[in-house]
């Protein structure tokens, strides 16, 4: 091997740091005076040394002085009691961290040491960045989105709106090859075959997958009321964090909330929540499920159906039932009423009749009274309408007879006073 | 079919509530036969609309203009991957 610095050209990739260091105190000793190098050339040839001398590498430290750069490039410090490094991460990296990690963060990091040839200065180009401690940097980003969105309301219960029990339609977004769609469809078809199935195709995982899906919110939010659509399924089937986190995406929750029907989300998962699910009107644990959630049960509305007409039926039996009953009371009662009336009028005619008989001049006659009457015929009822020897008549029960008034009239032995009432006693 | 479903819910709402009319005690003879018949009117279409239909599905995409365009999906199985 030759002197590094004999020729202005690069080390050959690969070959061991080890050798060259055994040969340094020749070289530094041995520097050619004839030969001088440029910053640029000089940071050149160190840069191709170190990044051919360093795989690629995890450091664990503290993030410090974190700056994304209008590019997307992300500039920051790794550091720990003793030292610290520069860092970049660039945007096709940057990219898919779920959020920026914060000031003074424990992360760990994969990446390989080069030089800043134009300023001299060594850094980390950082591929991969993960927090560490519980759920990291995904965790954070989620706690992040989880308090703005709470501190604007969107996440609050009184904000969830009830499932339709008949949706004339359910629009359903998930990928167009995923297990998610048979699901549901299936389901539907088992339990309500006459709803009908609007399917949005997007992508559910990956970069711009979060966008696509909000898009298709979106669209739906313009299909025509008549249309149909009376709620809408939003989900996938289950995978790793890093696969759901389009569901945990601010643009995708905004549109969930601004969806003009209710919103099920089915992010098929077993322990974590997403804020998909926290801001949907109602979460499914799996697309299965909200299948369920959407659409009534055929085998529960026959149920009713069928309970329904027994009601029916036995309510009208019973009703009719009671109507003849009543009717045959009632022809009863009519009988017994015009009995009491008849018998009523009967003993009302006797009375009368009774009343009539006594009130009649014959049965003063028939009791043994005589009626005396002047020759014209009138009623002579005073001792002083009798003269001496004048002649009048005298009405008996069976006749009448012709007599003469003898000796004088003597007024004490007749009171004045209606004969038929007089004579009752004598 | 999309009003028929919408009707499915008020059939069966109106059902509920002639029921709970029929077994009131206090009710004409004739109101409650008509009440009856109405009934079981509701009760028959009701079981023609959940008894009928294959699954229907339409796909939704996005128009040039950003409208929303449904077209017809044949069957459950050929949708599905």
């Amino acid at each position: 091997m030759l002197d590094l610095f004999s020729e202005p050209v690069p080390e050959p990739r690969g070959e061991p740091a080890r050798g060259r260091s055994a040969a340094a105190p020749a070289r530094r000793a041995g520097a050619d005076p004839g030969v001088t190098y440029t910053p640029s050339l000089l940071n050149s040839i160190v840069r191709e040394l170190l990044e051919s001398a360093c795989p690629p590498v995890w450091v664990s430290g503290e993030v410090t002085g974190w700056k994304r750069h209008s590019s997307g490039h992300c500039y920051f410090s790794l550091r720990d009691a003793g030292a610290q490094v520069r860092c970049v991460m660039w945007r096709a990296d940057a990219q898919r961290l779920p959020t920026d990690p914060a000031e003074g963060m424990e992360v760990r990091v994969l990446g390989a040491v080069t030089l800043y040839e134009k300023r001299g200065e060594f850094q980390l180009v950082v591929r991969e960045l993960e927090g560490s401690g519980r759920g990291g940097l995904w965790r954070l980003a989620f706690e992040k989105l989880h308090a703005r969105l709470t501190a604007e309301g969107l996440l609050a219960p009184e904000r969830k709106r009830p499932l339709p029990a008949f949706p004339r339609a359910v629009g359903v977004i998930t990928s167009a090859s995923g297990a998610a769609l048979h699901d549901i469809l299936h389901v539907i078809e088992r339990r309500a075959p006459w709803t009908r199935v609007v399917f949005c195709p997007a992508r559910v995982q990956g970069e711009g997958a979060a966008a696509e899906v909000a898009r298709a919110i979106a669209l739906f939010g313009r299909v025509p009321r008549a249309a149909g659509v009376d709620v809408l399924i939003v989900g996938r089937g289950g995978g790793s964090k890093e696969d759901l986190w389009a569901f945990n995406d601010e643009l995708l929750a905004r549109a969930i909330a601004a969806s003009p029907v209710p919103v099920i989300s089915a992010v098929g998962h077993e322990t974590d929540v997403t804020i998909a699910d926290l801001i949907a009107d109602h979460r499914a644990p799996t697309p299965s499920a909200a299948a369920e959630a959407a659409v009534p049960d055929v085998r529960a509305l026959e149920r009713r159906l069928a309970d329904g007409r027994e009601r029916l039926e036995r309510a009208v039996r019973r009703r009719a039932g009671r109507a003849r009953d009543d009717a045959t009371r009632a022809g009863a009662a009519l009988e017994d009423t015009l009995q009491e009336l008849v018998r009523a009028r009967r003993e009302r005619l006797a009375r009368a009749a009774a009343q009539l008989e006594a009130l009649s001049p014959l049965s003063a006659l028939r009791r043994g009274y005589a009626v005396p009457l002047s020759p014209a015929g009138r009623v002579l009822r005073r001792a002083q309408e009798f003269a001496p020897g004048a002649p009048f008549r005298l009405r008996v029960l069976d006749g009448t007879l012709g007599c003469r008034v003898e000796g004088e009239a003597g007024g004490e032995a007749a009171p004045a006073g209606d004969p038929l009432e007089r004579t009752g006693d004598g | 079919m999309a009003e028929e479903v919408r009707t499915l819910e008020r059939r069966l709402q109106r059902l509920d509530a002639i029921v709970a009319e029929l077994e009131r005690e206090n009710l004409e003879l004739e109101q409650a036969l008509a009440l009856f018949e109405e009934g079981i009117g509701h009760l028959r279409a009701s079981e023609q609309v959940i008894r009928a239909a294959e699954l229907r599905i339409d796909q939704l995409l996005e128009g040039p203009g950003g409208e929303p365009l449904l077209t017809p999906l044949a069957t459950p199985e050929a949708a599905a991957p």
